[in-house]
């Protein structure tokens, strides 16, 4: 399993980081989507290696913007 | 903007809060410009023990925009001491194809041009099919005596 860690901004509450769990864990390959809003983080684990684009997508989907990944 | 020294605190809540939800939606505005027409620079705002503060409320803006989120507010009750009120009401939210019911139990100080500067909430989310059938229940009960 790989863990990648995402800063995302504008999630004040649990309905933001329900909004940004369900659109991430579209993307084939996620497995588990755990948000940390005290940190602006989402970590995201999954089964194979995801590419930045998509991940950035699916949080504009949800109507958030990605500030980042951590390495 | 409404302010606390001239406007009764029920409907002083329900300005403040449909007003800043109906601004973000309705102009283009700087998303900072929205937030300082109502919360003071240095704002302090614990919600559900989240602390959220001026950057907070600006990057707020942007979902509320992309979803399209509007919302009502019932005020149940509210009261006023100088610049604090205290207020008991619940916002009923679409957004994202979902219908959410949300109460809130809010305690906040505002400058006297109406803006937040401090503010402390607890929400519950609402279940309203369990709220339905356990209202329809106390009916039923109410019915039977």
């Amino acid at each position: 399993m790989i863990e990648h860690r995402y800063g995302v901004a504008g999630m004040t509450c649990g309905h933001c980081a329900s909004f940004v769990t369900e659109e991430i864990e579209r993307i084939e390959g996620v497995t588990a989507v755990n948000v940390d809003l005290t940190n602006d983080k989402v970590i995201v684990t999954s089964d194979r290696e995801l590419a930045l684009a998509d991940v950035r997508a699916a949080v504009d989907e949800a109507g958030y913007e990605l500030t980042g990944q951590e390495h | 903007m409404s302010t606390l020294d001239t406007t009764d605190p029920t409907k002083f809540m329900v300005d403040y809060l449909t007003s800043f939800n109906e601004e973000i939606l309705r102009s283009d505005e700087d998303a900072g410009q929205i937030v300082d027409h109502y919360y003071a620079n240095d704002i302090s705002l614990m919600a559900d023990g989240q602390r959220m503060g001026r950057d907070d409320l600006i990057a707020h803006v942007r979902p509320i925009r992309k979803n399209r989120a509007t919302s009502r507010v019932e005020v149940h009750e509210a009261v006023v001491d100088g610049d604090r009120i205290a207020a008991r009401y619940t916002l009923y939210v679409s957004v994202r194809g979902r219908d959410l019911v949300i109460e809130v139990h809010f305690f906040g100080r505002f400058t006297p041009d109406g803006r937040m500067f401090e503010g402390h909430m607890l929400t519950r989310n609402v279940d309203t099919d369990a709220d339905e059938f356990a209202s329809g229940q106390a009916a039923n009960e109410s019915e039977a005596s």
